[in-house]
């Protein structure tokens, strides 16, 4: 019998995951077996500052008028820029809404579609993405074995998966659970969904938590996007949005917050600051990461 | 019904970070899936089972109807027998007694709040005390997902009114998560649990003519203040409730069929030790007559 992979042997049963977060939050040094993995080396490595000035426009809240409701996300495939593709702020209804625009000069689609499938396997994937705020993630059984099912295309194996992550978003770790679904379960017109448009997506609901979870905690919905499409000086553009406050119900955005709430803003520009931080990292290391690992999801 | 106060207490006492501050009111468009509140309840000491049968149809119905607000629907489901547990358990591992389920749907979420939290209380809002043991009430805020079945009702059927794919006998099976199982697999495995059970048990699988999981909502989570208000303490949680209908009780016998091989599926995913389902005679409160 073939002996079990490192991508099988770090599956834990929920009861397990859950305890396992606690130590996790505090980012631990890489145990002997973390530090052996082939990508450990990303876990130290210095890298690059976000641009101040696009650190600076999200600084302060942007006019409502300004923002897209998630019953206007396809106005995310229309050509040229929206009003706002840098900025958080909230919508009219209290609801947390995030813009952020990345250029990726060296990156594809080809790697976006894999790291998203790439990273789910092991914690230390997700923690060399951004070390300083991501701690682990965990797959239920059932998603792992999707994740590793090779007959399924890149761009749609997380489709119906849920990534539990650990990560703190500028206001202490949490669990998210992120559940993944196709842009046409996301809301998009499908008649569009080719390139200039569009190149890939990745994106679905989450509920977040403390991980330090106490009997009052909130466990708080959000809706999240992250759609990329060619840009005319090469390489890619990535935008992203986040609607907080917002879930899914039968397939169509509803605000959860009942009336007179909002979101509160360290929340918001919390998440708006990691989301800047993290992908700049993400773009300095992918196309290195890709080059070594790319195309295959075992270690 | 154990009232809708445990709804207004989330927002009012618990949610301290939504509290910020104040935002604009103004609504947005929800979804078409109903969502639903089911509250599992028993009567308050002093109480026969009649007796509080007759309260919560006659009276606290009757105020519900006076005060629909946004309520889209309203069914008691009155509790005629039951089983909590399984027979390998030497006692009981939970509260074994439950005399109605009440589920309450909504449009939305926002259409909940909007009927259960009103800028004046409301008068359903203060009546549980007076039928309920409220602190051992179970609440589950739920969606539903319709699981097809072999033999639905098609055709007319004496005794059923106007609704199609129902029978006069509604079993509510809560079915409690294994600890170990993640929710999004729990879901899975029960599907197909559920339709090994079905074809394994050949007298369910021709009665059984509706199935319905509602499954837990996320939003269920931040119920802390609710349970406070009620005095809950560790009040066990549901992350699904399959309802089954049949045509009358004396089919009773397909489901104790069926939730014998169900129990034996594997996977394991559930704990049928604190798991327990309700024979229960559904009574609309508020239904509308489906239009053409």
């Amino acid at each position: 019998m073939a002996a079990q992979t490192r991508e099988l042997a770090v599956q834990l049963d929920y009861t397990a995951w859950l305890k396992s977060t606690k130590p996790k939050a505090d980012r631990p040094p890489l145990d002997a077996e973390e530090a052996k993995r082939p990508f450990a080396k990303y876990y130290s490595e210095d890298f690059p500052k976000p641009d101040p000035a696009h650190v600076a426009k999200m600084d302060k809240p942007i006019d409502s008028s300004l923002m897209i409701h998630p019953e206007q996300l396809n106005d995310l495939l229309n050509p040229g820029d929206l009003a706002v593709e840098i900025g958080w702020g909230h919508l009219p209804n209290g609801a947390g809404f995030i813009a952020n625009r990345m250029i990726y000069p060296h990156v594809t689609a080809e790697m976006v579609d894999w790291w998203f499938v790439w990273h789910t396997l092991e914690d230390l994937r997700y923690r060399i993405w951004y070390p300083p705020q991501h701690a682990g993630i965990m797959l239920s059984p059932r998603s792992r074995a999707r994740i590793l099912d090779d007959s399924i295309p890149l761009a749609q194996r997380n489709w119906g998966v849920t990534h539990h992550v650990t990560e703190d978003c500028n206001c202490g770790m949490e669990n998210i659970d992120i559940s993944f679904i196709s842009p046409k379960d996301f809301g998009f017109d499908m008649s569009r969904w080719k390139e200039p448009f569009v190149s890939t997506f990745a994106g679905g609901y989450g509920w977040a938590v403390a991980v330090d979870k106490k009997d009052d905690s909130i466990t708080a919905p959000a809706l999240m996007c992250h759609i990329f499409r060619p840009h005319p000086g090469g390489g890619i553009e990535h935008r992203t949005r986040f609607w907080m406050g917002y879930r899914f119900s039968n397939g169509k955005p509803e605000l959860t917050l009942p009336p007179g709430i909002k979101v509160p803003d360290a929340a918001v520009r919390g998440l708006a600051m990691h989301n800047v931080h993290e992908f700049t990292r993400w773009g300095d290391f992918l196309p290195r990461i890709y080059k070594e690992h790319g195309g295959k999801l075992l270690a | 019904m154990p009232s809708i106060q445990w709804i207004i207490t989330i927002h009012c006492t618990n949610a301290v970070p939504w509290r910020y501050s104040q935002g604009d009111p103004s609504r947005t468009r929800g979804g078409d899936m109903p969502i639903k509140l089911m509250a599992a309840s028993r009567r308050r000491p002093g109480l026969t089972r009649a007796e509080y049968q007759r309260y919560i149809e006659h009276y606290h119905g009757s105020i519900a109807r006076n005060e629909r607000l946004k309520i889209d629907r309203y069914v008691q489901n009155h509790v005629i027998d039951g089983a909590f547990g399984t027979l390998a358990d030497e006692t009981h591992k939970l509260v074994a007694d439950r005399d109605a389920v009440v589920e309450l749907s909504f449009p939305t979420f926002r259409d909940m709040i909007e009927t259960l939290e009103p800028a004046v209380p409301s008068a359903a809002s203060q009546d549980g005390k007076f039928f309920a043991d409220e602190r051992t009430n179970v609440i589950v805020m739920a969606e539903e997902e319709e699981v097809p079945v072999p033999t639905p009702l098609t055709g007319f059927n004496p005794g059923l009114g106007i609704i199609k794919g129902v029978g006069s006998l509604k079993v509510l099976h809560y079915i409690m998560r294994d600890d170990s199982v993640f929710r999004e697999d729990y879901y899975d495995h029960f599907r197909d649990a559920h339709a090994k059970a079905l074809a394994a048990s050949p007298y369910a699988r021709e009665q059984l003519r509706r199935c319905v999981m509602n499954k837990r909502c996320r939003l269920n989570d931040n119920d802390a203040a609710a349970r406070k208000h009620f005095k809950m303490v560790d009040p066990p949680v549901y992350d699904m409730i399959v309802t089954h209908w049949y045509d009358t009780i004396e089919q009773a016998g397909a489901f104790r069929q069926y939730i014998e091989a169900l129990q034996a599926q594997q996977p394991a995913f559930a704990d049928w030790s604190r798991s327990f389902y309700l024979y229960t005679r559904e009574v609309p409160i508020i239904r509308d007559t489906p239009k053409p």
